[in-house]
């Protein structure tokens, strides 16, 4: 059952187009991510959904039902933002208390309730505090309790852990996970982080300048991106300019220059024409690093111009013709270092390589 | 190749800027004890020499009696209370006036819109106050506008003007006119610096506009509530030339007291008194503020 629904919205400011024409399907129960560069549009469409900006055309459905013209307090959507907005003149109770307040619950229900979400969120006992003496994390716990104690139909979240650190950041985005699952809610996450989206989506849109480029799995963000943008801007990656020389379906050859033709595979959103110039994309961490012939599949012979020591890894920066392509090794004792100036053969399995137009 | 000499040019600046920090600190330390502590202590010290009239020095001939003369009076003591009354009041009326231009201002977006407003509000504070006085007498005035208003459309007797003037209702109407200005550009500045997200927050968590207000933007706008009204309650209880000109000297608040012990019986002892007295009762309301401030914003001041 599609939860929310979005057809054909855009949104204009004045003559800037925040958010082009789109459709889109999110499922019942689905953890659904917006990610791109900033300024492509994540926060409005996002804004839109929950009801403080009006689409420009178009309508957004939630469960069936036509929201676009409700005003925020009678959608039933919560949200959590950047920087939490937790009521600074309001202990953690009574934040958590308020949407329970304006719907008018009485007052044993509301204690208990705060009392469950205080417990969900792991922060029984903070009741009495007020925002200034929360950490980052807490408050953003404390921003959760307070949207999921009025058990919303959807839950939003924009970029709710940018403002963390590192170590917070990884442990939130599981516990965040934890949570939307064992509630089961359907949830719409914007970030511009990469490996946020990955780990905790059933599927991501990859946005850029208003548009959603690709909407899929994170393993078909990952394996098959349907655009140079999209291979670039998830992970790292190795984009050797090729010429398409045969095209079908979702395989094709592509011609790596002197005659070097291999074969790769291509996103079924994406029709590639022979003879048309490509990328093809192949992740360092696809590549395998030889000095000698050996092994099947496609393959380049190079050079190593550097390589950097990066503890579990060493990455090495191999010039192979007019192409030059990063490539990871993982550290461990039967893989030999190679010096720069080495020559070298690069492997890859046919799989790992994706033509992007 | 740049850098090493950039690094190295740096470090004398780095010496010098403390110097500066100093250079910066010792004037305004000497124009604050020269224009501030010295005169303020010499009032405070002249209220405890007896009253000799047309003396202005200080001697160490030390008494309470100026004190005990205050306290012992009714007329005083009423002074004392008419000035708080009206500097509350002020403070209030211009609150309840400020609050919406304020809040209209402040969530007001389009730039040349909000600039336009704000030298509305500004504009008023361009002339001196003496002007703007005798440009309210125009309109508050026996023969004033809205009399001849009043009169012309026969709700009034054109014989028995409304009296806006001379009287307590005029001081508190030029003090609500001379304050506004600063009580809107202190709400304005707070309820701009409300983050957005929190009455969003509000919003999606059900609240309707009118208890988002109420809930959240008002509770979050209490310290320019407090501070603007402070500094409207300072403003009004000191205030000499609004009292003099718009009460025509028969509402008797302390600073008019003040003036007609200084200035026309040269009872120097007795005006500091009245001045010390006035300064306590300012001290007294800015502490008061600060605790309810304290307890409204959960211990934060
Ligand atoms: N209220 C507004 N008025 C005018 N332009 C706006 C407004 N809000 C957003 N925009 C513009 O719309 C575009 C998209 O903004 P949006 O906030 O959706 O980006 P974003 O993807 O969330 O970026 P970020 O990662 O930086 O948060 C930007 O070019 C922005 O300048
Ligand atoms: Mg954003």
């Amino acid at each position: 059952m599609s939860s929310v629904e979005f057809k054909g919205v855009s949104k204009a400011f004045g003559r800037t187009v925040a958010v082009e024409q789109t459709d889109l399907v999110v499922q019942q129960g689905e953890f659904f991510s917006m990610l791109g560069p900033s300024g492509c549009g994540k926060s409005t469409t996002l804004r839109m959904l929950a009801g403080f900006l009006t689409p420009t055309t178009g309508r957004i459905l939630v469960n069936g039902r036509d929201i676009t013209d409700l005003p925020p307090e009678a959608r039933g959507i919560g949200i959590v933002f950047q920087n939490y907005a937790i009521f600074p003149h309001m202990n953690v109770y009574d934040n958590i208390a308020f949407g329970l307040v304006e719907r008018r619950q009485d007052k044993a229900t509301i204690r208990r309730k705060v009392e469950a979400a205080l417990e969900q969120v792991g922060l029984t006992g903070y009741g009495e505090r007020f925002e200034r003496e929360l950490s980052g994390g807490q408050k953003q716990r404390v921003a959760l309790a307070r949207v999921l104690v009025i058990e919303p139909e959807i839950l939003l979240l924009d970029e709710p852990l940018s403002a963390l650190d590192k170590k917070m950041r990884e442990e939130m985005k599981f516990w965040i996970k934890d949570i939307q699952k064992s509630i089961g809610i359907t949830t719409v996450y914007v970030t511009h982080d990469q490996s946020e989206a990955l780990t905790m989506s059933d599927r991501i849109a990859v946005m850029n300048e208003g548009r959603m480029l690709q909407v899929g799995t994170p393993v078909d963000i990952y394996e098959k991106p349907a655009s140079r943008f999209i291979a670039e801007f998830i992970g790292d990656s190795n984009l050797l300019d090729v010429t398409v020389v045969k095209s079908n379906g979702t395989r094709c050859d592509v011609d790596l220059g002197d005659g070097l033709i291999v074969p790769a595979h291509v996103s079924d959103t994406v029709r590639l024409t022979p003879g048309s110039s490509a990328g093809l994309l192949i992740r360092p961490e696809m590549l395998r690093l030889a000095p000698a012939l050996k092994g099947e599949g496609p393959r380049l012979t190079g050079k190593v111009v550097d390589r950097v020591y990066q503890g579990a890894l060493r990455r090495y920066h191999v010039a192979a013709g007019r192409h030059e392509l990063v490539v990871e090794v993982p550290n461990r004792p039967e893989l030999s270092p190679l010096s720069p100036g080495a020559e070298v053969q690069l492997f890859w399995s046919e799989e790992s390589g994706v033509a992007v137009p | 190749m740049s850098s090493a000499p950039q690094i190295e040019a740096r470090r004398p600046i780095g010496v010098n800027a403390k110097h500066l920090r100093w250079l910066l600190v010792v004037p305004l330390t000497i124009f604050f004890v020269v224009f501030f502590v010295v005169p303020v202590g010499l009032i405070f010290a002249t209220s405890f020499n007896p009253q000799t009239i047309g003396q202005v020095s200080v001697t160490w001939d030390l008494t309470l009696e100026n004190y005990v003369r205050f306290f012992s009076r009714s007329n005083y003591l009423m002074a004392a209370g008419r000035s708080v009354l009206l500097a509350t009041l002020v403070s209030l009326i211009t609150l309840v006036i400020a609050y919406p231009m304020a809040f209209v201002i402040a969530k007001t977006e389009n730039a040349a819109r909000n600039t336009v407003l704000l030298i509305l509000v500004l504009a008023a504070m361009q002339l001196d106050m003496v002007i703007r006085i005798y440009g309210m007498m125009v309109i508050l005035g026996d023969n004033g506008l809205i009399n001849q208003m009043l009169a012309a459309l026969g709700i009034t007797d054109p014989d028995q003007p409304v009296q806006f003037m001379y009287n307590f209702l005029g001081v508190i109407l030029g003090l609500v006119q001379f304050s506004l200005p600063f009580m809107i550009l202190t709400l304005v500045g707070v309820i701009r610096g409300i983050n957005p997200s929190l009455e969003e927050a509000a919003r999606s968590l059900g609240a309707t506009p009118r208890r988002t207000f109420l809930r959240v933007t008002l509770p979050a706008s209490l310290p320019g509530i407090l501070s603007g009204s402070l500094l409207v309650f300072a403003l009004s209880i000191s205030s000499y030339i609004v009292p003099a000109l718009m009460g025509g000297f028969r509402v008797g608040v302390l600073p008019i007291h003040i003036f007609q012990q200084v200035a026309e019986g040269a009872r120097f002892q007795f005006g500091a008194t009245i001045a010390v007295i006035l300064f306590l009762i300012s001290a007294g309301a800015v502490t008061v503020y600060l605790r309810v401030g304290a307890r409204h914003s959960g211990g934060l001041a």
